[in-house]
């Protein structure tokens, strides 16, 4: 038994020296690059997207890089992977405030992971911008670093509720939520404006991401006939869902929040989801606005045959907003909170105008002007396409109501 | 000097070695990952001491873990109960549901009992992401609050808000459940469940009161995880059904099949080398964009199977004795 | 609401041909060779994916049967070298925990290779059909899901023809029984062995192309088969090929009905009550020999 102990005491000892000696002196950063944090899902179902938007930073950095960088130092971003899970969220962002010392966190994808980890910032006094999450909880909980470069879920809905008020107005709505807050936020607001319109809620269904089999809740639905059904998903679930309410010969009007829109949801999908409707700030139906209009061409430039779509602009949006305003708070001294501080003072009085538009922050750290229109999928030889149906000033096309399958040419 | 004087030595370095840690090594995210070295620790060992010295093949050790870390985070949140309190009610928690599992324990055996506590813990899983009042569902419980500091006197204070603070809090208490196990694994309590691994007709033949040491080891096992629950959520400061998920318990378990399954300091040394090898990989995951760890956990609990049934442990142990029959 | 109910029994009995197809294969190899096989899935997800590249090269439906006997076939192949390499060696020490160790090893490794190699984006099975969709009155359905249905059973009447017609079948199945008594029977256990393994993963490979053309290919499908196959194997009795065709038809309707009229959230959670309460009630399951529980 004595030798035992001895083993025991000897392997604690080792792994002690080894712990030293892997910790190591962390070097202080003098005149290095300037770290950005750079949190998203580049892992797991997400992946897809977490993709997109890290193109479009890439080409902010890109950008600012090629034209010297910041001060004469080159920007540096500095990935976390998140996975789409709030603790693993969390352990990202831990790192890259205590390791990687990174100035201010940009990124970040999905609500459920942000809500955690801009908690964890503004603990950490560290600015976190956010770049692609709809959940008002990341911005309404009155922390001071948090602030956000794309729309929360009641603005980003106002076209789409304007339109079902003035123009759809549906007799009978029924709810079709992935069970994440990003769903049941949406939720939360359309019973409200179900409520205002007079509409009867037939059903609120729920299902877990990464489920792949939606036919007994489509079956469900098909029972019920609502007029429009509501749908908040990502990419995945909502091409599957397509699928099978065509299988099943299932006809609504499907409204999501339009995020699920991607070139990966087009080319499984094709004309199953002809008439889907979303909202969306899609840089290529943007185009007469100059500064989307130059983001549109770089990125075609450096993704041949690619389309950027609205992740990519708003990660490159939400790295172009942290650069503004680190370059407006002065060259970083090195004092790593001063220089966090200052850089969350300049934040504050962002006002530059980019691919999603103007951007602009409330007292909240929100984002506040930008507001997405309501869009259609239409097909145009057989090929669906993104069409603005409402407001009328911006609409590219009418909007179709959906027919029933056996009527619809495209296969 | 004299061989106890040298045991003695050993043990004192050992200690100030790891007292002496924080205050050596300054780097915040070092001392994080230790923490989190540190959980895995009472995780592994805990699962260690149902599948390794009792030979129950629990594959729902996250869930115990999960229910700890829900149960003190509900207190704390909703009821405002301090942590000190819910640590201890997250452990009790966990094993108030570890003796419910160790009921269909007492007829099952092998693959059955894998399953059925899969279906535990997916069954639980489903509950943290359904039962939204109370845990919000998948967007988890957030705004936990840390351990409240301790007063000692009017001069001192100790907080545990930092990851020094939080590093000797679980110091402690993976020395006292390490020094529990050992105990127990020592004491008859500990032969008996042997004997309940090796032969379990025999154990009852002999007078071994099967279903009583069943039920025990089954709520041993599951406080233990519960008070690492409690413990991470507290210091995480967010807890989420992915605390429940088959992925935690496969690193659970292959953690302590790479140290060695069965022994004490196996699950110890597993814990602590697949948490820093799993942050040393994070540049590969850079580059191939993947969760490398899980790929890295599959070889290693493949490879220790096939050739290296005892673990590292047992690898020391058999490299050792070869060592003396060549003196 | 009758058409509801028939139309979600219908939905549930085409899903549970697919359940019962994949358990059968998992049966199979726990009947003959004791092995629980957590990788049994990601069999499915490496046939699935190679359904895709064959119909990547043939599209239509030739492809499209041409890829199951490819997945069979890739499958199979793959099922006969970790036979060789992984489980093999280990059946002499034949303890329960190594065994599912080294699947479970198995299954991390192959679902993150999958990762590694096809990435995380899903991809979608091109219906042969084209989308037709039958509308019957009561209820309605596409030509592509009573397809699968009539080929999940085609394929177990034929498993069914091929155990109980054939030399090798009857073998398999005498194995399944008592292995020693086979072995005194001059039955070669090492090849009955390697071919159970071998067409029980290829089943599952099989079952794999079905639910992929039903739902979608992405690497980590695997997981929701290997567990409903364990709860409909263990419904049905562990071993007993009869109870896995009947227990995955169970599971099927049970979660499609259950799911509507009971809820939703809990849907992948009937499997598991069903396991537990079998297990309470019939060890042996519903049709098990009483034995192991």
């Amino acid at each position: 038994m004595k030798r035992r102990i001895c083993s025991v005491s000897a392997v604690v000892v080792s792994l002690a020296l080894v712990l030293l000696v892997w910790a190591g002196p962390a070097a202080a950063a003098e005149k290095g690059p300037i770290k950005i944090g750079i949190l998203g899902p580049f892992t797991g179902a997400l992946a897809f997207n977490a993709g997109e938007m890290k193109k479009g930073m890439e080409l902010a950095l890109g950008e600012v890089n090629s034209k010297g960088g910041l001060f004469g130092r080159k920007i540096e971003l500095i990935y976390a992977d998140t996975e789409a899970k709030p603790d693993k969220g969390v352990a990202a962002i831990k790192k890259l405030i205590t390791r990687d010392e990174v100035l201010v966190v940009g990124g970040g994808y999905a609500s459920s992971v942000n809500i955690a980890t801009s908690e964890v910032a503004d603990a950490e006094k560290t600015p976190n911008v956010v770049a692609i999450a709809i959940s008002p909880t990341i911005t309404n909980r009155g922390l001071k670093y948090v602030f956000r470069t794309s729309p929360n879920s009641p603005m980003f809905l106002t076209g789409m509720n304007k339109w079902l008020e003035e123009v759809k107005k549906p007799k009978t709505v029924a709810f079709f939520m992935e069970n994440t807050d990003y769903g049941r936020d949406g939720e939360k607001i359309w019973s409200e404006v179900s409520k205002k319109i007079g509409a009867k809620e037939l059903a609120h269904l729920y299902y877990e991401i990464g489920d792949t089999d939606f036919t007994t809740q489509i079956s469900k639905l098909k029972e019920l006939k609502p007029d429009v059904t509501f749908c908040i998903g990502s990419t995945t679930e909502q091409t599957l869902i397509q699928k099978q309410a065509k299988e099943l010969t299932f006809v609504t009007q499907w409204i999501g929040v339009g995020g699920h829109f991607t070139e990966a949801f087009f080319k499984m999908s094709g004309a199953m989801c002809e008439f889907a409707m979303g909202s969306s700030l899609e840089p290529t139906l943007n185009l007469k606005n100059p500064e989307t209009a130059a983001f549109v061409k770089a990125y075609e430039a450096k993704n041949p045959g690619a389309r950027p779509g609205i992740f990519s602009s708003q990660g490159y949006d939400n790295v172009m907003v942290i650069v503004d305003a680190i370059k407006r708070a002065g060259e970083p001294s090195g004092k790593l909170q001063q220089d966090r501080d200052k850089i969350r003072d300049a934040l504050k009085a962002t006002d530059i105008r980019l691919s999603q538009g103007l951007i602009k922050f409330d007292q909240t750290g929100q984002v506040v002007t930008l507001i997405p229109s309501a869009v259609q999928v239409q097909l145009k030889d057989c090929k669906p396409e993104l069409r603005i149906v409402f407001p009328k000033e911006l609409a590219t096309a009418e909007y179709q109501a959906p027919i029933p399958w056996d009527q619809r040419k495209c296969k | 000097m004299s061989p106890r004087a040298r045991v003695w030595l050993k043990w004192a370095l050992g200690a100030a070695a790891l007292i002496a840690l924080p205050l050596v090594v300054r780097d915040r995210y070092f001392l994080h990952l230790v923490v989190t070295a540190g959980i895995f620790v009472l995780l592994a060992s805990s699962w260690n001491l149902l599948a390794g010295y009792a030979g129950q093949l629990n594959l729902g050790h996250a869930a115990f873990y999960g229910i700890g870390a829900y149960t003190s985070a509900i207190l704390a949140t909703k009821l405002g109960i301090t942590p000190w309190l819910g640590l201890l009610a997250g452990g009790l928690m966990a094993a108030l549901f570890g003796l419910m599992l160790g009921v269909p324990a007492l007829r099952l055996s092998g693959p059955y009992l894998a399953i059925t506590t899969i279906g535990f813990s997916e069954i639980l899983r489903l509950v943290a992401m359904n039962w939204v009042e109370l845990t919000r569902g998948s967007l988890g419980l957030y705004g936990i609050p840390p351990f409240t500091p301790i007063k000692l006197g009017s001069w001192l204070e100790i907080e545990f808000r930092s990851e020094i603070g939080a590093y000797y809090l679980l110091l402690v208490l993976v020395c006292v459940s390490l020094a529990f196990f050992r105990r127990l694994t020592v004491s008859e309590f500990g032969l008996s469940l042997k004997s309940l691994r090796e032969d379990e007709i025999g154990a009852a033949s002999i007078g071994i009161n099967i279903s009583g040491y069943k039920l025990a080891v089954f709520t041993i096992s599951a406080f233990f995880a519960g008070l690492a629950g409690a413990f991470f959520a507290h210091y995480q400061r967010l807890v989420s059904p992915d605390t429940l998920s088959l992925g935690e318990t496969f690193a659970i378990l292959t953690m302590t099949m790479l140290g060695g399954l069965g022994t004490l300091v196996g699950p110890v040394l597993g814990a602590v080398l697949l948490t820093f090898l799993s942050e040393g990989l994070r540049f590969v995951e850079d580059m191939v964009k993947l969760d490398v760890r899980m790929i890295i956990y599959g070889v290693l609990l493949i490879v220790t199977i096939r050739f290296m049934r005892g673990g590292i442990v047992g690898l020391w142990n058999s490299l050792r004795s070869a060592g003396r029959t060549k003196d | 609401m009758e058409s509801l109910f028939l139309q979600q029994a219908l939905n549930g009995i085409i899903v549970g041909s697919v359940y019962s197809l994949i358990a059968i294969g998992l049966t199979m190899v726990f009947g003959v060779m004791r092995i629980s096989n957590f990788a049994h899935g990601d069999f499915s997800m490496l046939g699935a994916y190679a359904a895709v590249f064959v119909l990547g090269i043939y599209p239509g439906w030739l492809g499209w049967v041409g890829s199951i006997l490819a997945a069979a076939a890739v499958v199979g192949v793959i099922g006969l070298l970790s036979e060789r390499v992984l489980f093999r060696p280990l059946l002499d020490r034949w303890t329960d925990i190594d065994i599912i160790m080294v699947s479970i090893g198995l299954f991390l490794l192959l679902e993150n290779l999958a990762q590694l190699l096809f990435g995380a984006t899903p991809r979608m099975i091109q219906d042969p059909f084209a989308g037709a969709s039958l509308n019957l009155g009561l209820f309605s359905t596409s030509v592509l899901r009573l397809f699968c249905l009539a080929f999940s059973c085609i394929v177990i009447a034929l498993l069914q023809l091929f155990l109980s017609r054939t030399r090798l079948g009857v073998a398999i199945r005498a194995t399944s029984q008592n292995r020693f008594a086979a072995l005194l029977m001059g039955v070669d256990t090492a090849m009955v062995y390697a071919l159970t393994f071998s067409v029980g993963v290829a089943l599952a490979g099989v079952g794999g192309v079905l639910y992929g053309t039903l739902f979608a290919v992405f690497p980590t499908m695997g997981a929701m088969p290997t567990l409903k196959a364990f709860a409909v194997t263990i419904m049905g009795g562990m071993g007993s090929i009869r109870g896995a065709i009947f227990g995955g038809f169970i599971l099927g309707i049970a979660e499609t009905l259950g799911g509507n009229y009971i809820s939703m959230h809990y849907k992948n959670a009937i499997g598991f009550i069903i396991i537990i309460l079998v297990l309470l009630i019939r060890p042996s399951g519903l049709f098990g020999r009483r034995e192991g529980a």
